[in-house]
Formats: C-alpha cells, sequence, structure tokens
C-alpha cells in the first residue's frame, strides 16, 4: 500500500466531513452574496425561501411541475420537466447519498445539535429495529404525497374536483428547511402563520409544529429528520446507478457491530448484512463513519468508479480511537 | 489444635501446590526445548515459573475481581480500581481436586477452576472481592452454585444465549450496566467516564498487539510456534497489564526483525494449521506441543484463550458512560463466537477467513471430553470444511497425560497425510 493511501486510509474523515459539511452549508445559505448559484435542481436541501441561497432543492420545482396538466407533460413543458429531473440525476449520481453526510445544510443542523447534546453530555435516544423499519417507510409515503398531490391540482383523480392552487408545494409547506434556513440572513417572515386560506393556515401550522419536531427530535436522536426525508426517498431510486460507493466484503466482516454502532442513522444492516456488496441502504448518508470504525482490513471500501478512495484498516482504526481518547 | 479434616485439607493444599509446581515445571521444560525461542520468551517463561514455583501465588497485592470467562468486561473493573483475574485454570493438579467433588463427566476447566478456588480459599479468601460467573455454559452457571457455597462472593453476570435479536442485544447491554453499578459498591470506587475512556484505550493496545502478532503469522516465513502465542495469551489472564504490553512488544519487535531477514523458526514446509475448539491454558499445552513437535506448526487458533480473548476491539461514539458502557457490552457479545450461543454460524465464517487469510492447510479441533457444546459443534464445523476442502484432525482429550501416546500417533498421521496432499496438488 503506498504511503498516500494509507495516509488516507489512517484519516480522520469526520474531521473532514464537519469542514466540508461547514462550508457547504456556507455555499447553500449565503453563497447569494457571491452571486453563486449553483442550480435549482439540487439532490440536497438549499431552499427556495431562502434569499441569500447559493442552490435551491429540487423538490420545490418538481412539485411545481408536477401540477401541471397531464396533456402538458408531452409539450415543451415536459422537456423541460426531463431536463430538470435528468439535472437532478446528474448531480446525485455523482456523490450518491454523500450529499446528505456531506453537503445537506438540513442534515448539518442535526450534527450541530448533536455536537451541543453531546457537550452538555445529555444521552441520546434510539429506535428499535422494527421501530425504525417501521418509520423508515415514512418517507416514501411523504415522497408519493409530495407527487399526488400536486397533480391532483392540474388533474383530476378519479373525477374528483381538481385541489386548490394552495396545495401546490406541499412538502414545501411542511419542510423545516423553510422556517429554518431563511433565518440564518434575518428573515423571520417564514415563521408567520398564514391566514389567507384554510389550507395555508393549515400548512403553516403544521410547517411549525414539524419545525419544533426537527429541533427537539434532531437534539435526542442523532439525524431524526433524515429518516423521513423524502428527497432521501427519491436518492434511493437512483441511488444503484451512482458513482460513489460504499462496499461490504460479508466474509471479512465479523459481525462485531462496531460500524452499527457508530452509524448515527441506526442502520443496522451495515453491520449483520453479510450478502450485499454494494451497502448503501436508503437511510444512509455515506458519512462513512462506520468504514473508520470498522477494525477489519478491507472490509468496508468508498469506491468512486469503481476505484478504492477510502477503506477500514486495522491500523487506522486504533489509530483514530488513540486519537478519540487523546482529544479529551 | 487443627481437626482431622483441616489436617487433611492442608495436605491436600501441599500436595497440590507440590504437583502443580512439577506440572508447570515440565510443561515449560517441554516449551524450552524447541531450538531456537524467540529471546523475549523468557519474560513468559519466567512470569509462570514464578506464579507457581512456591504453591500458587496470586500476581498481585491489589484487589482482585475473579472472571470465570471472557465474556466479563474487564474494562469495567479495571475502571473500578481491581484487577481482573481470569481464573480458567489449565492445571491438571486441580483437575484432580475438583474431581473429588464434582462429576466426573464434567468438563476439565470447570473441574480445574472449582478445583483451584476451593484449594486455595484459605491461601487467597481475602484478595479475592468478587468472582465474576457469566451465564455461559450450564456447566458454568452450576459450578458458580458450588462457589457460593464454599463461600465466595460471586457475581452472577447474566447473559443471553444468543446474540442475534434485539432483544438479546438489550438484556446485555442492562446486565453489563448492573455489572458496573455493581462493581463500584464492590470496590467502593466510582467508575468516571475519563477512567473508563483510559482503560478501554489502554486495553485497546493490547488487541492491536495480539493482532499484529496474529499478522505476523500470516507470513509465509514461519515464525512463532502456536504453543509460545498460547503461553503469551495464558499470561494476559493474570499478568499485569503494562507488564505484559511492553513484552509483547519486544517480542514483536523480535519477531519483524526474524522477518526482515527470513529466518524461519521451524521448517519452511512445516503444514500450517489452525487450532480450534476448548481452550489450552497453561499448563495443559499438551496439544499445541505435541503438534508443533511433530512437524505442524499452529498458525492461526479460534479458541477462548487466545484469539476471542484479545481480538476484539471496542469501538464507542461518544465519551460518557452512556455510550461506553454499552459499547463495551456489544464488544463482548457480538463478535462472541462460544458455541454456549446459538446460532454460532459466526464460528465457520471466522475460521473460513483465517483459512484464507492464514493459508492454513489443515485443523485440529480440541474437544475436552466433558465440554459438550465443543463436542457437539464438531459436526458443523467439519461440515463448513468439507467444503472449503480443508482436512480436520477431531481429538477428545483432558487434563492427564495418560492419552499422550495415543495423540502423538494420531497427530502425526494427520501431519503426514497434509503432506501427501501437498505432494498430490
Ligand atoms: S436525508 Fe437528511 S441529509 Fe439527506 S436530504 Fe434529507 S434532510 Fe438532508
Ligand atoms: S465494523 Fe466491520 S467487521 Fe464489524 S460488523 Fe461492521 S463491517 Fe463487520
Ligand atoms: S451506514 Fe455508514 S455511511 Fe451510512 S449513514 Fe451509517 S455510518 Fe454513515
Amino acid at each position: 500500500m503506498g504511503n498516500f493511501r494509507k495516509a488516507i486510509n489512517h484519516a480522520n474523515i469526520s474531521r473532514f466531513r464537519l469542514y466540508l459539511q461547514a462550508a457547504s452549508f456556507v455555499l447553500l445559505i449565503y453563497g447569494g452574496y457571491l452571486a453563486i448559484n449553483i442550480g435549482d435542481q439540487l439532490p440536497t436541501f438549499g431552499c427556495i425561501f431562502s434569499d441569500l441561497r447559493g442552490g435551491s432543492c429540487y423538490l420545490y420545482g418538481f412539485q411545481h411541475q408536477m401540477g401541471s396538466p397531464w396533456s402538458s407533460y408531452l409539450s415543451g413543458r415536459g422537456i423541460g420537466m426531463l431536463v430538470g429531473l435528468l439535472t437532478f440525476i446528474g448531480f446525485f449520481i455523482v456523490f450518491n447519498k454523500a450529499w446528505c453526510g456531506f453537503i445537506c445544510p438540513l442534515g448539518t443542523i442535526q450534527d450541530w445539535l448533536t455536537g451541543l447534546r453531546r457537550k452538555f453530555g445529555i444521552r441520546y435516544s434510539n429506535y428499535s429495529e422494527p421501530v425504525f423499519q417501521r418509520l423508515s417507510k415514512i418517507k416514501y409515503i411523504l415522497l408519493a404525497l409530495l407527487i399526488l398531490i400536486p397533480m391532483a391540482i392540474g388533474n383530476s383523480f378519479f373525477g374528483l374536483p381538481k385541489l386548490d392552487h394552495d396545495f401546490g408545494i406541499p412538502f414545501c409547506m411542511i419542510c423545516p428547511g423553510r422556517t429554518v434556513f431563511p433565518l440564518f440572513s434575518g428573515d423571520f417572515s417564514q415563521l408567520a402563520l398564514d391566514m389567507s386560506s384554510i389550507t395555508k393556515m393549515v400548512f403553516t401550522t403544521l410547517g411549525l409544529l414539524i419545525t419544533g419536531l426537527f429541533l427537539a427530535g434532531s437534539f435526542i436522536k442523532k439525524r431524526f429528520f433524515c429518516l423521513f426525508c423524502p428527497m432521501s426517498a427519491f436518492h434511493y431510486i437512483f441511488a444503484k446507478a451512482a458513482l460513489l460507493r460504499l462496499s461490504k466484503d460479508g466474509s471479512k466482516c465479523t459481525r462485531c457491530g462496531n460500524c452499527y454502532r457508530a452509524c448515527d442513522v441506526g442502520i443496522r444492516a451495515i453491520a449483520d448484512d453479510l450478502d450485499h456488496k454494494n451497502i448503501v441502504k436508503d437511510d444512509c448518508m455515506m458519512c462513512f463513519k462506520c468504514v473508520e470504525m470498522c477494525p477489519e482490513e478491507g472490509c468496508l471500501e468508498v469506491k468512486f468508479l469503481g476505484l478504492p478512495i477510502y477503506e477500514s484498516t486495522e491500523e487506522g482504526f486504533f489509530k483514530r480511537m488513540q486519537r478519540l481518547n487523546n482529544a479529551k | 489444635m487443627q481437626s482431622d479434616v483441616d489436617k487433611r485439607f492442608t495436605r491436600m493444599q501441599k500436595a497440590t501446590g507440590l504437583h502443580l509446581a512439577m506440572e508447570a515445571e515440565e510443561t515449560l521444560q517441554r516449551l524450552k526445548e524447541f531450538p531456537d525461542n524467540p529471546e523475549p520468551m523468557a519474560y513468559f517463561y519466567d512470569l509462570f515459573h514464578n506464579l507457581y514455583k512456591n504453591g500458587h501465588t496470586l500476581p498481585t497485592d491489589k484487589k482482585i475481581i475473579g472472571t470465570m470467562c471472557l465474556q466479563v468486561p474487564d474494562e469495567l473493573i479495571y475502571a473500578a480500581g481491581a484487577v481482573p483475574m481470569r481464573m480458567c485454570s489449565g492445571a491438571y493438579a486441580y483437575d484432580q481436586v475438583g474431581a473429588e467433588f464434582m462429576p466426573a463427566k464434567s468438563c476439565p476447566v470447570v473441574k480445574a477452576t472449582t478445583g483451584m478456588l476451593h484449594v486455595n480459599q484459605t491461601l487467597w479468601g481475602e484478595s479475592v472481592a468478587s468472582v465474576v460467573v457469566p451465564t455461559t455454559c450450564d456447566q458454568k452457571k452450576k459450578c458458580a452454585e458450588m462457589l457460593k457455597d464454599m463461600g465466595y462472593p460471586v457475581y452472577i453476570l447474566e447473559m443471553p444465549s444468543a446474540k442475534d435479536s434485539d432483544a438479546a442485544r438489550f438484556y446485555w447491554q442492562e446486565s453489563v450496566k448492573k455489572f458496573a453499578l455493581d462493581l463500584q459498591q464492590i470496590t467502593g470506587t466510582k467508575i468516571t467516564s475519563a477512567k473508563l475512556q483510559a482503560v478501554i484505550t489502554d486495553m485497546a493496545e493490547s488487541s492491536r498487539l495480539f493482532r499484529k502478532l496474529n499478522d505476523l503469522r500470516k507470513a509465509k516465513t514461519p515464525l512463532i510456534f502456536g504453543k509460545d502465542i498460547f503461553l503469551v495469551t495464558s499470561a494476559y489472564f493474570i499478568d499485569d497489564l503494562t507488564s505484559w504490553q511492553q513484552a509483547v512488544r519486544k517480542l514483536i519487535e523480535d519477531l519483524e526483525e526474524r522477518h526482515k531477514n527470513d529466518i524461519a523458526i521451524s521448517n519452511r514446509q512445516a503444514p500450517r494449521l489452525l487450532l480450534t475448539g476448548s481452550p489450552p491454558i497453561f499448563p495443559n499445552l499438551k496439544v499445541p506441543i505435541l503438534v508443533e513437535q511433530a512437524g505442524g506448526i499452529i498458525v492461526a487458533d479460534e479458541v477462548c484463550s487466545s484469539n476471542r480473548l484479545l481480538y476484539d476491539t471496542v469501538a464507542y461514539d461518544e465519551t460518557n458512560l452512556n455510550d461506553m458502557v454499552p459499547a463495551l457490552a456489544d464488544r463482548y457479545l457480538k463478535p462472541c463466537t462460544c458455541p454456549c450461543l446459538t446460532p454460532n454460524t459466526d464460528r465457520n465464517r471466522k475460521l473460513e477467513e483465517m483459512i484464507k487469510s492464514h493459508e492454513v492447510e489443515g485443523v485440529v479441533y480440541q474437544a475436552f471430553s466433558g465440554c459438550l457444546p465443543y463436542e457437539m459443534e464438531q459436526k458443523q464445523i467439519s461440515n463448513t470444511l468439507d467444503e472449503v476442502g480443508v482436512p480436520m484432525l477431531y481429538l477428545e482429550t483432558d487434563y492427564s497425560n495418560e492419552d499422550l501416546g495415543q495423540l502423538s500417533t494420531r497427530i502425526e498421521a494427520f501431519i503426514e497425510s497434509i503432506k501427501a496432499r501437498r505432494r498430490k496438488k
């Protein structure tokens, strides 16, 4: 193994992640200051409601487009939709779910809250496996709803009356990103209840409730919100084709569970699944903490286009644990 | 005035001490007879020599918490200010003592350990603050009750007999948590997160060193005999952590030097073997010695007195007791491949992986007569080995020297058959 490879494998990815998350946060929340905008089809939460954003989440535009009548799908609009979707996929395919672990500002805020809790020495809570499995399905329901509800605006389902335009961006209305991100540029307007219609009132109330849950939840449970995130569900549709991968060699795994302990999301399969090579599960945020914590040579491996870039090593494991101890 | 019973006991105590010293000396002699023993092994030879030369002395003056299985989280004991000492004994002299009051069919490890605690009670009594018995195999559970009757402060550490379900995992985590709390009562010292973190780090160094040895045993050029490795790991049961680590570091340096200069410890063509099954514990290193005298070399093992004791690592995420204690619990349950657990397929997978990594050509399966879990799991293991095409020698044995002749004939035949297989390839 070359010295360079060795140095990388001994590295503290979590530290690097912290820095990259902070940088991405600044870029996505304040990029507008510097006239940076990386697009509106991002597979992560940069929010359209935040004036200074440096890019925004695809879900907003996507919900909008879903609201068009079906007949228009075949016209010029359809092409626009396709381009949007392809841009989203293009962004996503490169980094896979590492968008969640390294870039998503909503994820970053959750990690910061976790950091705060740790500082106070407050214990965290966790789900048991069956509860985890059940909750984990909610994000797919949210994804289906954020497609179906806007569709029912432009189209009639089963002869039912079409929905009002107030239902246009249902997920955005309840997304904590809409309420929280603008705060960072001093804009508190999203915290207000919109009384202009009953629908809007309900949505904005729900939005506030969910924001509260988001803050409290992620304080005591690591990555609380991610388990329900429809963006994560959307990601998973394309994850199998992504260029960045996390792979596992089951024959080298002792099922020691170190990786599972380290996993903020609580993915049990990372320790117990011995059969799948491509081990990125739908809730995974590709933070690679598991790789850091695995003491088996080459058992867990991060690859880009099939080329290994970071893998678990015995020496790396002991170095990192030593560092953890020295840091106290 | 000593009563007759007391007199008899004192006599037995003396006789056992003498037998033990002889037994230890004999084993050490046989270990040393091998040519070209690495020089740093002298530390371990001396350690055992001194331990047994005048009766069985305790290795430390500190408060000792005896453990009856590797399942007990030693980290907690250190953090609570006491010294863990693994009590599992490999001495035939103690086995004989145990045989006087235990069923003849019980396993020699349990017999010897109970015998040891019985015969030394008057000598050690005060220093042993507690004997911790995890509820692993049935014989240990019953032995715990006997020890309690003898008057030992026994601590039952409840352990599940499966490890896959959440329920089992949480049950064990709770047991370990309770153990941590109770330990503080026993020793009167509080376990703090800072202490525990330091101990975890310190013990991780032991794993790191063991893994280094394990890696060196992968080398094509055989660098160290298995019989020596078992002595090193038997020493870990009782030795001071820092001294042990220093001695192992020296040993590693020596082996690395040999590796660099390509100096083989044995015949380069020696069949590479793996030992699994019931644990070889000093002075009962009969099987490893016979195997290596017959021209084989044990390059890997899967036993609870060596690999399983030292290989696994604790990984915690947050530096508070809320995370570190469950992390410790996981370390002692999740990777465990003890046949007391069901299912125990991880043991098969572990063997397969070691066969690959250490280029193993044959497996020696040692089962102590009376140790049913190992005897019964033999089938499961031999099926897997059949699949990967590695021959296995199944040896049922005990702590006595009566079967030496018969064992060595079978071992020699096995080693010859491996050599013959090679020629055919
Ligand atoms: S799963 Fe979490 S990190 Fe990923 S997009 Fe959703 S909120 Fe962001
Ligand atoms: S840390 Fe590595 S060896 Fe342990 S369970 Fe996870 S993948 Fe397997
Ligand atoms: S499975 Fe690994 S990479 Fe995925 S979220 Fe868990 S720790 Fe991070």
